[in-house]
C-alpha cells in the first residue's frame, strides 16, 4: 500500500495524458454504487410464474421459469416474454394462470399484456424462451422449450405470432423415447450460413406417472437428479425455407448425455465458429467445440471447464460466456446449488485452454451459500467491465431440512478491474434485501437509458422488474446489428471498442444468457469517462469485419452488415 | 491397552451403578453391550440392545448418540435428529452429544445450529480435535476462510499434541490454505501430510492439485499418477483423472491428455451418462 503513490507519480510523470485518463475513469466508475429500482408493479408487469405444485413432489415443479427480453415489434423498446408452467399431472395449460405471457413495452416503462392479442399462451408445461428470428424477417420469433411441448411461434410482424412448430420440425420428439423434456434453448448459427439454427438443452427422462419419492416417510421432498436417467440434447439445422433438420446424431451433439440446463455460446477460441457450453445438473458441463464441418468436439474436460477445480460436479444452473476481464476472449460463469459455489472460468487463449479463476475472484467463496438459477454479465455501472447478476432461491420445502428459509435475494457482484468480483448487494437497492424464489432472468435496457436492466420471474410470486438506477453510470455503447450476409440479428458477431486510452473491449451478439432465458439481442459497452470510442470493429460471423471510427457514446448504433466484396 | 480401558471403562460403570436407580442400572448395561456391538459392526443387534437401553432410562446419553451415530449412517437424519436432541436436554454438558448435534446440523446444512452446538462442545472439551475440525468446515461452508484457517489449525496443534496430527486435518488445513491463495503454506502443510502418510490418495492428490496451481503441471501430473496408484480414499477416480487431464494438457502432453479424458468418458459411458 505504501509503495503505491511513488508508482501512480513515476507512471504519470511518464504519461500524464494516460493517468488524467485513467484517473478520471476511476473518479467516474469509484462514485457509481450499482444500484436497481424494482418497478413490476408500477410498470404494470403482474406475471405470476404458476408451477402448478400439489404438494407432490413431481420433479417439473422445480424448474419452469424462463423469460425473455425481445423487441418483437421493433419499436426500439424492450418487450417480455414468460414461460408457465401447467396442471399436475396432465401438463396441460387449464386456465390462464398457466398460459405464458407476452407484455409489451409502451415505451414509457410501462406494460401490457397482448398474449391473446398475440397469440403466445402456449401449450403444455412451459419451461424455457429463446427468441430470435430464424426466418430474417426482421421480426423476432419465439421458441418455447418445455417439459411435453416444444413451440415455435413466428412472428407475423403485425403484432401477432403463429405456432408453425409442427411445419418447422421443431416438435422435438424422438420416435423410441418421446418428447424429451426441455429445459433451456437458444438461437446461433453453427454454421455461418447465414441462418440461426436451434439448440436444446434436455434434462432428465421423466413422467408423472412413475414419480420416484424421495425423503423419508412424512417427510417427502423433491428427488436427486441422480434418480433420474439423463438425456442428451438436440441440435436442429435451418433450411432457410421455415423448417429444420434434426441433425443431432451427425454433429456429434446426441453422442453426450447429460441433464442440461442453461445453454449458451461464444466462438471461445477464435476460430470464426460459435461453439456452444451446456450446464448440467449434478454431472459435468459439456463444451462442444465446433469444427468447422458440422460437427462438434465434446472438449469439457480437455479445456478445464467441464467440473469444479477439485473435480466435484456441480448443480450446474445458469451461465454466461463473455469476456469478463477485458483480454478479447469470452470467459465462462456457471451458476450452481448451495455448497457447490459457481464456476467462474478464465480463458487462457491457447490450446483451448480456460484456468479456474473462482477462487482468486472471490466468487467461490462469496457464492457457496447460494443457490442460483439465471444470471447474466453485463456491466451495470457503464465503468468498462462486465459485473455479474444472479436470480436466487434454493429448492422448494427445503426449510425443513435446511433450517432456515430457501427464498433469497438476488446478488449483484461488481467487478473490480477484471481482478475479482465484490458482492455490493447490501447497496444495490431495497429488492436485494427481499428474499423470493427466483428463477429465470432476461436483460435488456428496457427505460432505453444505457442502463442495462433486469427481469426476473419468481417461482408461484410475482416477477420483478429491476430498472437500473445507478447514478453517476459511465458512457455506453450499445450496437444494433443486421446482418446480410449473416443471419438477420448478426447472433455470434463479436464487437471490439477500442477506447481514446488505448484499452479494447470485447463482446459478442448473443440472446441466450442464463438459465431458461433469453436477452436483448444488442451488443453493449460502457465506456467509463471516455465520451466516444476510438475504433469499433464488426466481425460479423464466417464472414468479414467493419470498422467505424471516432464513434460518439451513450447511443445505440445501428450497423448494417456491408455486402460481399 | 484395550484391556486397559476397559478396566477403566467397567470402573466408571461400576462408580454410576452405585449411584444410580435399578432402571439406570439396567439402560447402562445394555448401553454397554449396544457399543460392543457396534465395534463388532453388529449394527441390528446394536441397534436392539440401545432400544433395550432407552426403554430402561429413555434419557440414557451414550445410548442416544450412539443410536444417532448409527441412524446417520443409515440415512435416517430424522431418527437422529430426535436422539440428539433429547441428549443434549437430558445432559447438556456432554461435549459428545454436543459435538454429535453439531455435526447433525453441518450435514443438513443448517450452519448457525451447527456453529453453536460445535462452540459449545469444544468449549466442554477444548482438547479434543473433532470440534475445531468441523468449527473449520462449517466456516468454510460459510465462506469465512481466515475463522476456518484458524481452525483447522487447531485441529492439526491439538492431533499434534496429542500424538500426531491426522490425514483429514492436515488436508482440511491445505485445502483451506489453498482456497486461501496461501500457497507456500499449503505447501509445508502436505510435506507434512506426505512424510506422515505417504500412502494417501487423498494426500497425493492434494499435492497435485497445489502444484497445478503453482505452474508445475509436470509435478503435478506425477502427483496425480501416484495418487491413481493408491487405494480409494475419498477423492475419486474422477477427481484425479480430472487433475491429470488438466495437467498433462498444460504440460502439452495432448496424447497423455486423451487417455486420462477417455478414460472419464468411458467411466461416463458405463454409468449411463
Amino acid at each position: 500500500m505504501k509503495g503505491f503513490p511513488a508508482i501512480a507519480v513515476f507512471i504519470c510523470a511518464a504519461a500524464a495524458a494516460v493517468c488524467a485518463a485513467t484517473a478520471a475513469i476511476w473518479a467516474a466508475t469509484a462514485a457509481a454504487p450499482i444500484q436497481f429500482r424494482e418497478v413490476a408493479a408500477k410498470s404494470g408487469l403482474h406475471f405470476q410464474l404458476n408451477n402448478g405444485a400439489t404438494g407432490r413432489f413431481r420433479q417439473v415443479e422445480l424448474m419452469t421459469g424462463g423469460v425473455a427480453a425481445l423487441d418483437y415489434n421493433n419499436d426500439g423498446c424492450a418487450d417480455i416474454y414468460f414461460a408457465n408452467g401447467a396442471a399436475l399431472p396432465s401438463l396441460e395449460k387449464t386456465s390462464p394462470e398457466f398460459y405464458n405471457r407476452l407484455y409489451r413495452n409502451n415505451c414509457d416503462m410501462t406494460f401490457t399484456d397482448v398474449t391473446e392479442e398475440a397469440g403466445v399462451a402456449g401449450a403444455g408445461y412451459s419451461m424455457a424462451v429463446a427468441a430470435g428470428d430464424y426466418n430474417n424477417d426482421g421480426f423476432t420469433d419465439i421458441f418455447v422449450a418445455g417439459v411435453n411441448r416444444n413451440i415455435l411461434y413466428q412472428n407475423l410482424g403485425n403484432g401477432k405470432f403463429r405456432d408453425v412448430t409442427a411445419q418447422a420440425g421443431l416438435m422435438g420428439v424422438d420416435p423410441q423415447r418421446g418428447k424429451p423434456w426441455s429445459v433451456s434453448a437458444g438461437w446461433f448459427d453453427y454454421d455461418n450460413d447465414g441462418w440461426l439454427d436451434l439448440f436444446v438443452s434436455n434434462y432428465v427422462a421423466w413422467d408423472p406417472r412413475t414419480e420416484p419419492s424421495c425423503g423419508i416417510p412424512g417427510n417427502p421432498i423433491y428427488c436427486h437428479p441422480d434418480d433420474y436417467p439423463g438425456l442428451s440434447n438436440q441440435l436442429f439445422h435451418n433450411n432457410h425455407d421455415g423448417t429444420f433438420t434434426d441433425v443431432s446424431e451427425s454433429s456429434g451433439i446426441a453422442r453426450h448425455i447429460g441433464k442440461g440446463m442453461g445453454v449458451v455460446f461464444a466462438d471461445f477460441d477464435q476460430d470464426g465458429f460459435t461453439d456452444i457450453f451446456v450446464a448440467n445438473d449434478s454431472v459435468r458441463g459439456v463444451l462442444f467445440h465446433n469444427q468447422g464441418n458440422g460437427t462438434f468436439k465434446e472438449m469439457g474436460l480437455e479445456s478445464g471447464v467441464a467440473l469444479r477445480e477439485d473435480g466435484s460436479p456441480i448443480a450446474g444452473m445458469g451461465a454466461d460466456f463473455r469476456d469478463l476481464d477485458n483480454d478479447g476472449l469470452p470467459d465462462l460463469v456457471e451458476s450452481g446449488m448451495m455448497n457447490d459455489s459457481f464456476l467462474l472460468f478464465r480463458n487462457l487463449g491457447k490450446r483451448y485452454q480456460f484456468e479456474d479463476w473462482g477462487e482468486r475472484s472471490g466468487i467461490l467463496a462469496g457464492t457457496r451459500q447460494l443457490t442460483g438459477w439465471s444470471l447474466g454479465a453485463y456491466d451495470f455501472d457503464n465503468d468498462g467491465w462486465k459485473d455479474l447478476f444472479f436470480a436466487l432461491s434454493h429448492f422448494p420445502n427445503l426449510e425443513r431440512f435446511i433450517g432456515r428459509p430457501v427464498a433469497l435475494p438476488n446478488k449483484v457482484f461488481r467487478n473490480i478491474g477484471g481482478q475479482r468480483f465484490q458482492d455490493v448487494s447490501a447497496t444495490a437497492g431495497e429488492d436485494f434485501q427481499k428474499p423470493a424464489m427466483h428463477h429465470g432472468a432476461a436483460f435488456a435496457d428496457f427505460d432505453n437509458d444505457g442502463r442495462i436492466d433486469a427481469v426476473v420471474s419468481v417461482l408461484n410470486g410475482p416477477a420483478k422488474l429491476y430498472r437500473n438506477v445507478t447514478p453517476n453510470a459511465g458512457h455506453w455503447l450499445a450496437f444494433k446489428l443486421e446482418g446480410t450476409r449473416s443471419n438477420r440479428q448478426g447472433l455470434g458477431a463479436v464487437i471490439r471498442v477500442t477506447l481514446p486510452d488505448g484499452r479494447t473491449l470485447t463482446n459478442h451478439a448473443t440472446t441466450s444468457v442464463g438459465y431458461a432465458s433469453s436477452s436483448e439481442a444488442l451488443v453493449r459497452f460502457g465506456l467509463g469517462a471516455n465520451e466516444r470510442a476510438r475504433r469499433v470493429e464488426v466481425r460479423w460471423p464466417g464472414a468479414g469485419s467493419q470498422v467505424l471510427t471516432d464513434v460518439a457514446a451513450d447511443h445505440v448504433v445501428e450497423v448494417k452488415e456491408a455486402p460481399a466484396p | 491397552m484395550k484391556q486397559a480401558l476397559l478396566a477403566s471403562l467397567a470402573f466408571l460403570l461400576a462408580g454410576a451403578a452405585a449411584a444410580q436407580t435399578p432402571a439406570a442400572m439396567r439402560a447402562m448395561q445394555a448401553y454397554a453391550r449396544a457399543n460392543r456391538l457396534f465395534e463388532q459392526n453388529q449394527l441390528p443387534q446394536s441397534l436392539a440392545a440401545l432400544e433395550e437401553a432407552l426403554a430402561a432410562d429413555p434419557n440414557n446419553v451414550p445410548a442416544l448418540t450412539l443410536k444417532a451415530k448409527i441412524a446417520m449412517g443409515a440415512n435416517r437424519f430424522d431418527v437422529a435428529g430426535e436422539c440428539l436432541e433429547r441428549a443434549v436436554a437430558a445432559d447438556p454438558s456432554s461435549w459428545y452429544a454436543r459435538f454429535l448435534y453439531g455435526f447433525w446440523y453441518y450435514l443438513r446444512d443448517d450452519w448457525s445450529r451447527a456453529l453453536a452446538e460445535l462452540n459449545a462442545a469444544h468449549k466442554l472439551n477444548p482438547r479434543d480435535a473433532r470440534s475445531p475440525l468441523y468449527l473449520a468446515l462449517t466456516y468454510e461452508r460459510l465462506g469465512d476462510l481466515q475463522k476456518a484457517i484458524a481452525f483447522s489449525d487447531e485441529a492439526v496443534r491439538l492431533e499434534e499434541a496429542a500424538g500426531k496430527p491426522g490425514a483429514n486435518s492436515l488436508l482440511t488445513s491445505a485445502r483451506l490454505l489453498q482456497q486461501a491463495g496461501r500457497l507456500a503454506d499449503c505447501g509445508k502443510v502436505l510435506n507434512r501430510a506426505l512424510e506422515l502418510y505417504p500412502n494417501s490418495r487423498d494426500v497425493h492428490y492434494e499435492n497435485g492439485r497445489l502444484l497445478l496451481k503453482k505452474g508445475d503441471a509436470r509435478g503435478a501430473a506425477a502427483a496425480g499418477e501416484e495418487a491413481l496408484r493408491m487405494p480409494p480414499e475419498d477423492v475419486t477416480d474422477l477427481q484425479v483423472r480430472y487433475l491429470l487431464v488438466r495437467a498433462y494438457e498444460r504440460a502439452g502432453e495432448d496424447r497423455l491428455a486423451a487417455q486420462q479424458a477417455a478414460a472419464i468418458r468411458a467411466a461416463e459411458a458405463a454409468a449411463g451418462r
